[in-house]
Formats: structure tokens, C-alpha cells, sequence
């Protein structure tokens, strides 16, 4: 075998040259890490809100919150059904109003939705994970809101203390601020539910409505249950299933965006190592020569340039993995295509994207290292003698 | 075919010399140079006993350059037969010649040919990669080496530091580091001043009294051809 | 024999390697140009947007409706020449359940006149206007789903509520093509009359939002003011807006998107710079000491630095040229049709525009010369000695 310190410094005695090819290297996997890590993101923040013993209900035909309707009279037939969790008597689930309404957005031109969630008291206990953060709760029925800790500064108004219109003269303050893992819920605003529903025009109804299972495998029966009534015209979901489907669309177009853009991305990179590697092959023909005269094999020197090109790409994939984990601390906002609002995503890199992303540089190594190395390793021992 | 007709004819006309270690029989040698056929030896025979130390001289364009990269295994014969130690060198693959490289020829370049990333150390070593010595083990008989060739006080230099001479004498190292049969020296000296040029042909004399090693070098310098034991003239593909 | 051709010699010394960097070039460009064609193309359906139409929603949030009476005073409002109403039915067809289309409940008696660029053979029109369960689709939908004159489809509504013993049924009555660019051609629309009478009746007279057409189009900013002034005081505030500016807000929900896409079609370019700098580093150093000669015979310094800038800015314009080769029958050719028939709503127009190819070129040539500035800085202030004494 070639020692691979071989290959380590004649990388570092092309200084220039390397850093150029790396860097090219660096920036695709900088882009298909970042693509992967935001699309992570999305997958996490939509599918961290849903609980495997919760189930929502729905008007049937509808693929969000935002589009659904369920007339109040129906909320205690659903919270009856079978499957259903009770507190002593009373059945633990949550019947809430969701409207987006168009709030200035700081420091970009133009007004963008906000998912606004009427709720009624009971909505924190039923989501023990959420936790309020800043402030206090709002006092039932009045005009207190509390706002997700991820929207906040984000909207004209929406900061402790600070107050905006539901509607024309209908302000609301804000008082409190919540987390909740970095779910969705982190950038709604949480009205109380009757406020809500007046300021709105919708009274009557509620958009949903979540029941806590007795335990996950009770949801069968439950589904069964709400959808044998076709009258009602319902659709029960597990919870996590809803968020999953809420998330495809925008995580699939941020995936699929990324990694088209990071193929045509890493052909230009490729290309570039290949140049790189080729040119160090013709310079270095007496080395590979006197290597075969000294009777290392044609594959130990075929490997040994593989090697070589592997390790300039991994250097810049290195590079570009740290450079995209750099972005951990970067919001990333955007609309989320099912309810028309706008949700604050963070770029999350997972173990699983970062593994994939230095495999894919040392791909790009190892493709644009093919034919160069094999014409390293057809270089004749003879090379060797002489000049070359 | 034609090969095992022209190893008989030669066998019965060499017999007397059965203990060479290098055999060549009706060797020939021709490159294809766009479409043309050029013919730079023609039937040579040969017989380089055990332990000799010969010089090849010639003028440019003589065949002799060619024929040290035969006996080297860096190239095969077009025609005839070349036997070195009892091994059919023109009957092996380029893995198989590879392999023989390594264990049974040591290599003195005209321009040193290290490795310019490697220490002295390293590039004396790096024959060693290819056998199964212990790494502890191959460390120690690369430092003999460049005890032997007076240079153990620049094992970590890199060639870049070191002059003309020293760096053919790592070179020198490098070749005997695996204790081959036999140095193939191609012009060695050619990039010398004077000086310099008489230390590596004392070594290389050492090396062939000392050690027995067996010494094959091309070259043009009359002083160099003069510490051999003997001197062959080849001259249009044929020995004199 | 000029400077400029022995420039261009030096291009063809590594033939094998130029091919490469041209390639890598190329790459580059293609990748730019599609870049900056799908930026532009989400902006162009903006750009191809009526701006004589004014659309009115409810203020706060469009999935409220108004009154239905807010069209009369719409009508009556100054400068306003027609007026119509639509409202979004959230349609989908169980049987194609993957498939995303807009459904609109359309007042028939007054769309067709505001929406003039939806064109429609008169017998099918009739037929559409005659029978109030009809539906008329675009082509492209109707290509897409299979639907053919005199189908009956039944849809759900993700809105309105879909009750088993009276589902949504519809006959297609016509297809309907357009004339403008940014109009959507997979559209399903039926009669709002129709919607309306199936309502619950408090749901009733309820309407989605308005397009009026005015006069005018300069002073359709003025009058959306205006209308939005009659309702400030009404039960629900409305918010107006011609339909470049409402299409452009509805882009700002994804301007993240498309900053990453602008940022990442500058990365590529970056790309590029480093392949070619790269390229001219090398042929510069290993023909050192050919500048050498070359100053030795009396060149200046700066003869040198122009050859090389001149063989980048080469190398970049025959990758520039290679890029565009290729951009053109992929964009124009294959991708044009494929997503101008299948995402015609988000992309009504997908081309290469005639200033992306002018500056995809220039940026070719002009970064060329950027990459080569440090080589050829450096290959000119070499010592004639020094270049003459370096080996390759």
C-alpha cells in the first residue's frame, strides 16, 4: 500500500489548488445539507405538535384546521364517542377555531398570514408540554392573547406588552409567551375562543376538535365510531398522522428543490476535481512512474489516487457540513402551503443528513477521481527513467 | 512459437554459462512510433554472471537505455527470452513483474526520482509498504539503509533540503532497503558534479564487494564505466 | 500572428483540460440560467396579472366571505366599470385524490365579462349558462384528470359540507381556453347560484371576494382605496388591491424561498470562478518559465497579465456559449411544455428571458477575468530570472 500521507501532502503542497477545488466541493454540500437540514426542519416543527394518543376531528374533505367546520351541537357528540379519555366525567378534548389573519410583517414589504387559534380554557392542560415562557395567561374572555415565542418580533404587535387589531377597533394585548418543543404551535397566536369567534363572525362553529384516546391503539375503534355516521360527515385522524400530512408539501418542495439543485451543483464540482485531479496526475507522472518501477501495482496506484480525490472532497465536504450546521441559528420563515400561513422553521441537522451529505462529497471524489486515477495507473514504470 | 525454437539454439551455444543470473536469448525489441515499426534490438544475447558489476555504454539511441528497462521488468521483450534467477520475465504478467520488481531489483535514477512529500526516511521506507515486514521493523531497516549510505543524520529532511548528492544517496538507500538481488543504476551519476558522482560510484562499489550485489548502469561518463568490472558497448541494438 | 491569437493558442495547448473547464463552465451557466429562470418565472405570474382588475376580500382574512350586497356597492362605486363575485370551493376529486386544482363558484351572469381573456366555444357557453348544475374546466385540467363534454363528475368540498344523499355533481358543459399568459387553464367552475341554494341558509348570500374591472388601469390604485373607504365602517373592513400587487403579496409568503434560490444562483457562479481560476492557476504555473522567455524577448508585465485574463475571458465565453447550447433545448424545449401544462398556476409562464441569457454570458466572460486577476497578477511580476529558472 501507498502511504496515505502521501496523498495527504501532496494535497498540501498544492495549497492553492486544493483550497480552490475543496471550496467548489464545500459550497454543494454546504447547499445539500442546508436543503436536507431545513426540510428536517419542517418535518420536525409540523410533526412535533401531534401526540400518538390524540385524534382530531374534521369536516370530512378537509386537509387543514383552516378549511373545516364543525357546528357546535356536534362537538359533544364527538367527545361521547367510544375510545375517548375522561376525567372523571368529563371527556378530555379541546374544540378550537383557527382564521389566519394578514399582519404586517417586520422588515419585509407587504402583509402575511398568521394562524390565529381561538381556544378554549382547558387548551394548556390538554397539551401539558406547552409551557409558558414570558408574561402571564390570558384571563378567560378578555382580550389577552398569548403569542408563540417563535412569531414574536416577527409582526407589527406581536410582543409582550404590545397590542394589535383582531379586527377594526377590537385590540387585543398581548400578554404572555409560550414554547412547545419547537412545534408549530410556536407561531400561532392563541386567542381566547369566544373572543375569537365574535371578532370573526364565527360564532357557532369551531374549526376542530381534539380528544385525548384512553391509548394510542383506541383510535381504530374511535375513527370507526366518528366516521360510521355519515350525517356527520366527519374525519378522525391521529394527530401525529395530520401534522405529517401538513408537512409534506412544503418539506417535499424544500427537499426536492435542494437536492435538483445540488445535482446540477455537484457536475460543476465533479468537473472541477476531475480538472484538479487530471492535473495532478500529468505533474506528477515520474512519481506514479518510479512508484511502479519500485513494483507497486497498477491498483495500488489506482487506489492510491482514489484515495487522494476522496480526501480533497471530503475536506471541502467537511468544510461545508460545518458551515451548514452554521445555520442551526438561522429562522427560516415561509408559508406553509396547507394553511396559508406563515410558520417559522429552523434548519435541523440530524446525524442521518450530515453522514449523508460527506458520503455525497466523497461520491463527487470519487467520480471525478475515476479517470484521472485510472490514467494514473496506466502510466508506465519506464516514466520512471530518464526525464520521463 | 519461435520463441521456444531460438531458447534451444541459444541453450546449446551457452550452456558453458549456466550460472548467470541474468539470461537473455534472442532478445528483441520493437516500438510502434506513428504506424512505423522501429526496431531498437534485434537478437541480443546476453549472460551477466552472479555478483558482477557491468557498465553499458553506447551512444544515444543505442539500444542501452531499453535494454536496462528489460532487465529492470519495467518493459517485456517483443522477441526472445529473459531470464532472471531462474524467473521467465518475459513470460509474466505486468502484476507478476510488479511483484518481482519489488523483491528482486533496486533502483538508481539519473535524477534521484524521491517522493518531494516524503522525508528521507519515508522515501527509503516506502519499498518496505510492499512486503510483509512489521512497521517497527521497516522503520529500523530503513535507517541501516541510511546508515550505509552515511546520511543518518538527514532521516527527516525532506529531498527539497537535501543537495544533488545526498538526495542520490537516500536513493541509493532506498534501492538496497529490501536487500535486492540486483541495482539497476540509470546514469546515476549524470546529474553530478565530480565530487559528488565519486561518492555514489564508491558506494555502489561497496555495495557489489561488500554486500554482492549484482549492478547493471547505464551511462556516459568514462570515469563511471571505469569502477565496473566489466564494460559492454552497445551500438545499434547489438552488443560489442 | 497578434497577442489575441496567441492568447488563444494557449487555450488549445491542454486541449483535454479546456474541454473540462468549458464543460464546468457550461455546468454552471445551465444551472444559472434555470435558476433564474424559475425566479423569474414565479415572479412572471405577477408580471402577466390584469391591472385593471381590482380584487376585494375581506380584510382580515380571505377565508371569511362577505355580504353578498357588497357587490352592488362595489358596482356603484366611481370608476368602476364591471364587477363580479367568485368564491373558493376547495373542490377535489375523490377519484383523483393526489391532484390540487381551484374550484370557483362563479357568478355566470357577470365573470365572463371581467375575466375577457377566458375564451369558450358559444355553443358550449350556452349550454354552461343554460343548465345550472354545469361546470366548465380548462384545458389543461381537462387533459390532465380525463374530463370530456358531457362527464358528470362529483367533487368534495373541503368547505362547504358534502352530504352523502346530495353530493356535489356536476356536468361539464365546456372547456375553456385562454388568452393570456398568467391566466390559470385548470380551473373548475360552476354556477355560484348553485352553491348558494344548497347552503345551509345561513350561509347563504355569502360571497368569497370581488374583481371589478376599472376604467383605467393608472388609477386603479386610487379606486381600491376608495372601495375599501365605503366598507371601513361596515360589519366587515375589506382590503383591495389590483391583481399585480395582491399576486406579488401572495409571493411574500414564500420570498424566503426564492431569496434562498437567488442566494444559491450567485453560489454557483461562485462555483464556476473557482473551476476556471483554478484551470488558468495551473497553465499559469506550469508555463512559467515560457513567460519567461516571453519577457526575456522584451514583453512588458503587462502583456503577460493580458494573456492570461485574455485566455479566461476565452475559456468563458465558448463555457458561456456551451451553457446557453445547453440551456435552451432543456427550458424552452423539454421543460417549458412539461411544467407550463402541469403547474400552470404557480408558473403560467416558464422561458428563458432574453436578459438572463445577455447576463448568464457577460457574468461567463466577466468572472473569467475576475478568476484570472490573481494568477495574472502574479505570472507578471515574476523575475525574468526566476520564471527562466522555474521548471515545471
Amino acid at each position: 500500500m501507498i502511504p496515505v500521507r502521501y496523498n495527504i501532502r501532496s494535497l498540501a503542497v498544492r495549497r492553492a489548488t486544493t483550497a480552490a477545488t475543496a471550496l467548489g466541493i464545500a459550497l454543494v454540500v454546504f447547499v445539500l445539507a442546508s436543503a436536507m437540514m431545513l426540510a428536517a426542519g419542517i418535518k420536525k416543527t409540523l410533526s412535533s405538535s401531534g401526540r400518538a394518543d390524540n385524534a382530531i376531528v374534521l369536516r370530512k374533505g378537509s386537509n387543514a384546521e383552516l378549511g373545516s367546520v364543525i357546528e357546535d351541537p356536534s362537538v359533544n357528540i364527538i367527545t361521547a364517542q367510544p375510545g375517548v379519555k375522561k376525567d372523571g366525567t368529563v371527556p378530555i378534548a379541546v374544540g378550537e377555531v383557527i382564521v389566519v389573519a394578514a399582519l404586517e410583517k417586520i422588515g419585509a414589504a407587504g402583509i402575511t398570514n398568521v394562524q390565529m387559534r381561538g381556544v378554549p380554557d382547558n387548551a394548556m392542560k390538554f397539551r401539558p408540554e406547552m409551557k409558558l415562557i414570558e408574561g402571564t395567561m390570558p384571563r378567560p374572555g378578555s382580550a389577552e392573547v398569548m403569542i408563540g415565542t417563535r412569531i414574536r418580533g416577527r409582526f407589527k404587535g406581536l410582543e409582550l406588552g404590545q397590542s394589535f387589531d383582531l379586527k377594526k377597533n377590537r385590540p387585543v394585548m398581548v400578554v404572555g409567551i409560550f414554547s412547545d418543543g419547537g412545534s408549530s404551535y410556536e407561531s400561532e397566536v392563541w386567542v381566547d375562543r369566544d373572543t375569537l369567534k365574535s371578532a370573526y363572525g364565527r360564532e357557532g362553529i369551531v374549526s376542530s376538535v381534539r380528544v385525548r384516546l384512553d391509548s394510542p391503539a383506541a383510535f381504530d375503534g374511535f375513527k370507526g365510531a366518528i366516521e360510521s355516521d355519515k350525517a356527520l360527515g366527519f374525519d378522525a385522524m391521529r394527530e401525529t398522522e395530520y401534522f405529517d400530512k401538513q408537512s409534506e408539501g412544503t418539506s417535499m418542495l424544500v427537499g426536492g428543490l435542494g437536492t435538483l439543485i445540488s445535482v446540477f451543483f455537484s457536475i460543476g464540482a465533479m468537473i472541477g476535481a476531475m480538472i484538479t485531479m487530471y492535473a495532478a496526475v500529468a505533474n506528477r507522472q515520474r512519481e506514479i512512474g518510479t512508484l511502479r518501477a519500485l513494483g507497486f501495482s497498477r491498483s495500488s496506484i489506482l487506489f492510491s489516487f482514489l484515495l487522494e480525490s476522496i480526501s480533497l472532497a471530503m475536506l471541502g465536504g467537511i468544510v461545508g457540513v460545518i458551515a451548514s450546521i452554521g445555520m442551526g441559528a438561522v429562522k427560516f420563515s415561509m408559508m406553509n402551503f396547507s394553511s396559508w400561513s406563515e410558520i417559522v422553521f429552523s434548519f435541523d441537522p440530524t446525524p442521518k443528513i450530515i453522514i449523508t451529505a460527506l458520503v455525497f462529497a466523497a461520491g463527487m471524489g470519487l467520480l471525478g477521481g475515476f479517470f484521472p486515477a485510472i490514467r494514473a495507473a496506466r502510466i508506465s514504470p519506464v516514466t520512471a527513467m530518464r526525464g520521463g | 512459437m519461435s520463441i521456444e525454437v531460438s531458447e534451444s539454439a541459444g541453450g546449446a551455444t551457452y550452456r558453458e554459462n549456466a550460472e548467470a543470473l541474468i539470461r537473455l536469448r534472442g532478445v528483441g525489441k520493437t516500438y510502434e512510433r506513428g504506424g512505423e515499426k522501429l526496431k531498437i534490438l534485434d537478437g541480443l544475447n546476453l549472460d551477466v554472471p552472479k555478483g558482477s558489476f557491468e557498465a553499458l555504454m553506447g551512444p544515444s539511441g543505442s539500444g542501452k537505455s531499453t535494454l536496462l528497462n528489460l532487465i529492470a521488468g519495467l518493459d517485456r521483450p517483443t522477441t526472445g527470452t529473459l531470464e532472471i534467477d531462474g524467473k521467465r520475465l518475459d513470460q509474466m504478467s505486468d502484476g507478476e513483474l510488479a511483484k518481482w520488481r519489488a523483491n528482486t531489483i533496486g533502483f538508481v535514477f539519473q535524477s534521484y526520482n524521491l517522493l518531494p512529500v516524503l522525508t528521507a526516511i519515508e522515501n527509503v521506507e516506502l519499498p518496505l509498504l510492499l512486503t510483509n515486514v512489521a512497521s517497527s521493523e521497516r522503520r529500523k531497516r530503513a535507517q541501516t539503509a541510511l546508515r550505509v549510505v552515511g546520511l543518518e543524520d538527514r532521516m527527516t529532511h525532506y529531498p527539497r533540503q537535501l543537495s544533488g548528492g545526498q538526495e542520490q544517496r537516500v536513493a541509493i538507500a532506498r534501492a538496497i532497503v529490501n536487500d535486492p538481488k540486483i541495482i539497476v543504476g540509470d546514469e546515476p551519476t549524470g546529474d553530478l558534479d565530480r565530487h559528488s558522482a565519486d561518492e555514489i560510484l564508491n558506494l555502489l562499489q561497496k555495495l557489489n564487494k561488500e554486500l554482492g550485489k549484482t549492478i547493471i548502469m547505464v551511462t556516459h561518463d568514462p570515469a563511471a564505466a571505469e569502477r565496473a568490472t566489466l564494460v559492454r558497448h552497445l551500438d545499434k541494438g547489438a552488443l560489442k | 500572428m497578434t497577442l489575441t491569437s496567441l492568447a488563444a493558442r494557449n487555450i488549445f495547448r491542454n486541449k483535454f483540460r479546456t474541454v473540462l473547464t468549458v464543460l464546468g463552465v457550461a455546468v454552471a451557466i445551465l444551472t444559472f440560467i434555470l435558476l433564474r429562470t424559475v425566479l423569474n418565472a414565479w415572479g412572471r405570474g405577477a408580471e402577466f396579472a390584469a391591472k385593471d382588475r381590482i380584487v376585494t376580500r375581506n380584510k382580515v382574512t380571505f377565508v371569511i366571505p362577505l355580504p353578498k350586497r357588497y357587490i352592488d356597492e362595489v358596482r356603484r362605486a366611481p370608476g368602476v366599470k364591471q364587477a363580479t363575485w367568485a368564491n373558493w370551493f376547495g373542490g377535489k376529486d375523490p377519484k383523483h385524490d393526489r391532484e390540487f386544482f381551484a374550484t370557483l363558484a362563479i357568478d355566470t351572469k357577470s365573470y365572463f365579462d371581467v375575466f375577457d381573456e377566458l375564451s369558450l366555444p358559444p355553443d358550449q357557453k350556452a349550454a354552461f349558462l343554460a343548465d345550472r348544475r354545469s361546470a366548465i374546466v380548462g384545458d389543461m385540467l381537462a387533459k390532465k384528470l380525463g374530463y370530456k363534454i358531457g362527464d358528470k363528475v362529483t367533487l368534495e368540498s373541503g368547505i362547504f359540507g358534502n352530504d352523502p344523499a346530495n353530493p356535489w355533481t356536476f356536468t361539464i358543459a365546456g372547456i375553456y381556453t385562454t388568452t393570456s399568459k398568467s391566466a390559470d387553464r385548470s380551473t373548475f367552475m360552476f354556477h355560484w347560484d348553485y352553491l348558494n341554494e344548497a347552503s345551509p341558509l345561513r350561509a347563504q348570500d355569502k360571497i368569497g371576494w370581488i374583481t371589478s374591472r376599472v376604467e383605467n388601469a393608472s388609477g386603479a390604485a386610487t379606486i381600491a382605496t376608495q372601495i375599501d373607504q365605503i366598507f371601513d365602517d361596515k360589519e366587515m373592513a375589506t382590503s383591495s388591491a389590483d391583481e399585480y400587487a395582491f399576486r406579488n403579496s401572495f409571493l411574500a409568503g414564500v420570498s424566503a424561498i426564492l431569496k434562498a434560490l437567488n442566494v444559491i444562483s450567485v453560489v454557483i457562479l461562485l462555483i464556476m470562478m473557482l473551476i476556471l481560476g483554478n484551470t488558468i492557476a495551473m497553465g499559469v504555473r506550469e508555463r512559467t518559465n515560457e513567460y519567461g522567455v516571453l519577457r526575456a524577448l522584451g514583453f512588458r508585465p503587462g502583456h503577460i497579465a493580458w494573456f492570461i485574463l485574455g485566455e479566461a475571458m476565452l475559456t468563458g465565453l465558448l463555457g458561456g456559449a456551451v451553457g446557453l447550447a445547453m440551456a435552451y433545448p432543456l427550458i424552452e424545449g423539454g421543460m417549458r411544455r412539461a411544467i407550463e401544462e402541469n403547474m400552470g398556476q404557480f408558473f403560467p409562464h416558464f422561458g428563458i428571458a432574453p436578459e438572463v441569457t445577455v447576463a448568464a454570458f457577460a457574468l461567463a466572460v466577466v468572472l473569467g477575468a475576475a478568476a484570472a486577476i490573481f494568477p495574472a497578477y502574479q505570472a507578471s511580476q515574476l523575475k525574468v530570472v526566476d520564471a527562466l529558472r522555474r521548471v515545471a
